[in-house]
């Protein structure tokens, strides 16, 4: 059963409170106030009522007044007037500035009351939804500014790298300078290639539906493995994974291995050049209710004043090797979307540890 | 009287970006010396410690690229603002940018010690030009 739509009432005579109280009590959760001071208490103390009836002849203040004031404060609640007088005029001009949604006649008869919360309540599951849906278009928009922003240095520049040295290209008769050209050129294709796949596996995160199966960490290990073999092998890295399996452990594959991808290859790209011992280990500990992986290597680390930018979309904390700061973003997008978590420990010329840790479905 | 060669500085994270404006700085046939950092911060330790001869007379262009990870162009423009006028006097800075956004475009034109805001690829033709305007 769905919870009680939590309503307010306020009024200055008992006899009304309780009769209210009495009525609706079981189709809603209902709270009363005998003033106005109550009422901004029970306010305070119940962030979720969604419906507020108030009388309009109360001493202290009126209705509209009371509405008007704590307007600014509970701006999600329904405001709806009770009122037993003729006083259309003021109820008029408060339903005109917005101050509230609609008026009941006093003495009130339960259809009424009934149809006002209802209609309240319809009113304020719209207003939820497209304050939520206002929250999502604006992260869309703020992602697609940072996408616009980078088009022009992600894609043009390497772009521009192509077409300068095309030109240089035309100038130069020695073979040797021609191949050496064609090498740096063929290291701007692929990151603008990068890039796009980058780009890719951000609108697939974005867009995707889970697919929870049971996943095989070995076999993922051995596919993860083959698919850096030419890197680790040029760079001459030892590779070491590690598996400590004691249940099954189930998740969504294509995330799961966006993200290690992602670590991995980081770990292997951003290795110590002149180091002789070029290590990357990956560990997966798979318990019960969660698995944790680990990602550590001993290369270059990152400096402690980049750690909490690294997970920034088109953040880079090195010039070395190319990247495209879509990555760790990437990572972390498919963790939100996986429950997970990842912390990061580093040390300048030692390495980084990523620790992964995902709930198993 | 001997032509008076310019001499260059070029700053660019990418490494065939470097390439390509040494090239068409050579091509131009009016230069002189040519340097490239593929970091700002080096660069910068270089135009602060480098020793210069009284004599000479002839300033260095520098080409720097706008946006580049750690130390950026207006990074780079901070901190060179920053140095005495005697250093800054040698240096001519042509900003270089593939960036198409008019804030970072405007924002680095707004510095006063970026001369000249050029789009990327850098050209021998375009290098030829502003030596040839400002008569370096």
């Amino acid at each position: 059963m769905p919870d009680k739509i939590k309503v307010l009432y306020i009024d200055d005579e008992l006899n009304n409170l309780v009769g209210f109280k009495a009525s609706f009590r079981f189709s809603y959760h209902v709270y009363t106030a005998i003033n106005t001071t109550e009422a901004v208490e029970i306010l305070s103390a119940q962030q979720d009522i969604r419906i507020i009836f108030c009388d309009q002849r109360m001493p202290d203040k009126t209705g509209v007044e009371f509405f008007e004031e704590i307007r600014s404060h509970f701006p999600h609640p329904i405001r709806i007037l009770l009122t037993a007088y003729a006083d259309i005029e003021a109820v008029i001009s408060a339903i005109n500035r917005g101050h509230i949604f609609r008026y009941v006649k006093k003495p009130w008869v339960e259809a009424d009351i009934i149809s006002a919360i209802e209609e309240g309540n319809k009113f304020f599951m719209a207003n939820s939804m497209l304050a939520v849906k206002n929250d999502e278009l604006q992260k869309a928009y703020n992602e697609l500014d940072k996408f616009a922003y980078s088009v022009s240095h992600d894609i043009r520049g390497p772009l521009s790298g192509i077409l300068g040295a095309i030109r240089v290209v035309r100038h130069l008769d020695d073979i040797k300078d021609i191949k050496e050209m064609l090498y740096l050129m063929e290291n701007s294709v692929k990151k603008l290639d990068t890039f796009i796949l980058s780009v890719h596996d951000y609108y697939n995160l974005q867009r995707g539906e889970l697919q929870i199966k049971e996943i095989d960490i070995n076999y993922l290990f051995k596919d993860l493995e083959d698919l850096f073999r030419v890197s680790i092998t040029a760079n001459q890295i030892s590779f070491i994974t590690k598996v400590n399996q004691h249940a099954a452990f189930r998740c969504d594959e294509m995330t799961l291995k966006l993200i290690l991808n992602n670590l991995i290859a980081n770990a292997v790209k951003y290795q110590r050049l002149n180091c002789d011992q070029k290590m990357v280990e990956l560990t997966a500990n798979v318990e019960r209710t969660s698995a944790t992986f680990i990602i550590k290597d001993n290369g270059i680390g990152i400096e402690e004043k980049h750690i909490t930018e690294i997970f920034n979309l088109f953040y880079r904390a090195t010039s070395q090797e190319s990247g495209s700061g879509f990555g760790l973003y990437n990572v972390k997008d498919a963790l939100l979307k996986l429950n997970g978590d990842i912390k990061v420990s580093s040390v300048v010329d030692e390495g980084t540890i990523f620790t992964v840790t995902i709930p198993s479905k | 009287m001997a032509e008076i060669k310019t001499n260059f500085i070029v700053i660019d994270d990418s490494e065939l970006d470097c390439f390509i404006a040494e090239k068409m700085i050579r091509h131009t046939g009016k230069c002189g010396t040519v340097i490239s950092f593929n970091t700002a911060a080096e660069a910068l330790e270089y135009v602060k410690n480098r020793e210069v001869d009284d004599d000479e007379d002839c300033r260095t262009v520098l080409i720097l690229d706008v946006l580049m990870p750690l130390m950026s162009g207006f990074a780079f423009v901070e901190e060179f603002e920053k140095l005495p006028h005697s250093i800054q006097d040698r240096y001519f800075i042509v900003a270089l940018t593939s960036s198409m956004n008019r804030n970072d475009m405007d924002k680095i034109k707004s510095y006063r010690s970026v001369r000249l805001l050029l789009d990327k690829p850098i050209t021998s033709e375009a290098i030829s030009a502003f030596i040839a305007a400002d008569k370096l």
